[in-house]
């Protein structure tokens, strides 16, 4: 039973987690309790919180896990609550609870990026055919506002870090600026625009199987490259963006996530350029000399304990932005016209992404998986 | 707007299990204690640490000063960890040494 719960007008027959607040502004209600992310949310009912139950299985007591840091159990209906709150349709539901138990599989470390003085948040990114079936935005503006399913699915995912992972700004959330990133952010791939097969495809999963890709991140940086029509040029772009000293990746190392826009995508995969091409060259190539990360030694010698202990740490060494093109997370998102792409950088080392099926079922296991003319044994 | 009709608050925490743990009882004395030092891998942890276990080897007859390096300052300790500096110190001292 709920041990810390605001309990003021409570007739006994209503569940311990609901009060009578007839005569009040439930909006009001919410915000004085700090229930909300500070937007007004949308106000439960008995029957739009059972909608979203049912649309998770039913079994409301049901325990989908605990959330950190203040490690709070995560019920079938506590989900549906935050859900609701959050504005979501009952057929988001999935989307969400797949996001969340992600981010609580314990290598992705979600107790640490609730809490982290980092600007990091959990991004999500969908890939499958729920995208069209909830409407989710994959093209002009996707990771903007102005798609329901995009906006709460986000939402609802925040929601839940901050009622039931108490991650409160100030309190267990010790994040020195925050970031906009951690009101929403949720995209999906526009698969049907990207040159390439879809990223969960990529990773061994069938076309027909729906995914969420979660990553502790920033918010997305842009590569602003219109002239180029080559990889090369395109790449380098990015490579431009993702050498910047100040992110987690530089001095941390860890995993990131590339964006391309369909036109980018376009005129690399024009060359002939696979996905794994792609993430290769940028693995290869996006890298600092030590000497820049350390300031030179300016302020006291650096060793600097987040990089692997395998690199060279000469001046002159050149350290990548992430150790292998394994750690490059590569999607393809955006509308058709617009030669503008985005690095996400992570959260260094601390953070592992997790790829999850929304129905939980596992990668097909069946022989050798083939992307773009490329297996992998 | 007209709130007259019913409606209900519905509290979005979830509920919260935990055992209540009480503080190790403090002790009187460091002399023929073991020390151990977990450092939590922040870039100037071992800075401070060393600093503070020169000053401590000084004013106390410390039987032991014990060093641990977690793998990173975002990540616990793994169990294998706790258990043994519980099981080989007496008294723990970290740091984060930003």
């Amino acid at each position: 039973m709920p041990n810390d719960l605001a309990v003021d007008h409570r007739p006994d027959d209503l569940p311990p987690d609901m009060t009578s607040i007839s005569g009040v502004d439930p909006q009001e209600w919410y915000a004085e309790r700090g229930y909300t992310d500070g937007l007004p949310i949308a106000p439960p009912t008995p029957e739009t919180v059972a909608a979203v139950v049912t649309a998770l299985g039913g079994d409301p007591d049901f325990q989908e896990g605990r959330v950190p840091p203040r490690w709070g159990v995560l019920s079938r209906r506590t989900l549906a609550i935050n859900i609701v709150m959050a504005g979501c349709r009952p057929e988001y539901a999935p989307v969400v609870r797949a996001a969340l138990k992600a981010m609580m599989e314990p290598h992705f470390n979600l107790n640490a990026i609730q809490a982290t003085t980092h600007v990091v948040a959990p991004l999500t990114i969908v890939n499958g055919p729920i995208r069209n079936a909830i409407g989710m935005n994959a093209g002009h503006g996707a990771f903007g506002p102005g798609n329901r399913a995009n906006a709460t699915i986000g939402r609802a995912i925040r929601l839940v870090m901050l009622n039931v992972g108490g991650a409160q700004p100030g309190v267990l959330d010790k994040s020195t600026q925050g970031t906009p990133a951690k009101y929403t952010y949720c995209v999906a791939e526009n698969e049907e625009e990207s040159p390439w097969a879809p990223y969960h495809v990529e990773h061994g999963y069938r076309e027909t199987a729906s995914t969420v890709f979660v990553i502790g991140a920033e918010s997305n940086h842009n590569i602003n490259s219109p002239l180029p029509n080559d990889p090369e040029g395109i790449l380098n772009d990015v490579i431009s963006t993702m050498t910047t000293v100040g992110h987690n990746n530089a001095r941390a190392s860890g995993h990131c996530t590339v964006v391309l826009s369909p036109e980018h995508a376009r005129s690399i995969a024009a060359h002939g350029w696979t996905r794994h091409d792609v993430r290769c060259y940028l693995q290869m190539y996006a890298t600092n000399k030590f000497g820049v990360l350390a300031h030179d030694h300016k302020y006291g010698k650096v060793y600097n304990r987040h990089l692997p202990r395998w690199y060279r740490r000469q001046l002159d060494s050149d350290i990548p932005i992430v150790p292998s093109p394994d750690n490059i997370h590569l999607f393809v998102v955006g509308g058709t016209a617009g030669r503008f792409s985005s690095f996400i950088p992570g959260w260094g080392h601390y953070n592992n992404p997790v790829l999850r099926a929304i129905d939980g079922e596992l990668p097909t296991g069946h022989g050798p998986i083939c992307v773009d003319g490329t297996c992998y044994l | 707007m007209n709130f007259a009709t019913p409606i209900y608050g519905y509290d979005p925490r979830g509920s919260v299990v935990a055992d209540r743990l009480s503080l190790a009882p403090r002790v009187a004395s460091l002399d023929g204690l073991r020390i151990g030092v977990l450092d939590n891998a922040k870039m100037k942890a071992r800075k401070l640490l060393d600093g503070t276990t020169d000053i401590l080897r000084r004013d106390h007859d410390l039987a032991a000063v014990n060093y641990y390096l977690k793998e990173g300052f975002s990540y616990v300790a793994t169990p294998e960890m706790i258990a043994e500096i519980a099981a080989n110190n007496d008294v723990v001292i970290t740091a984060i040494g930003d």
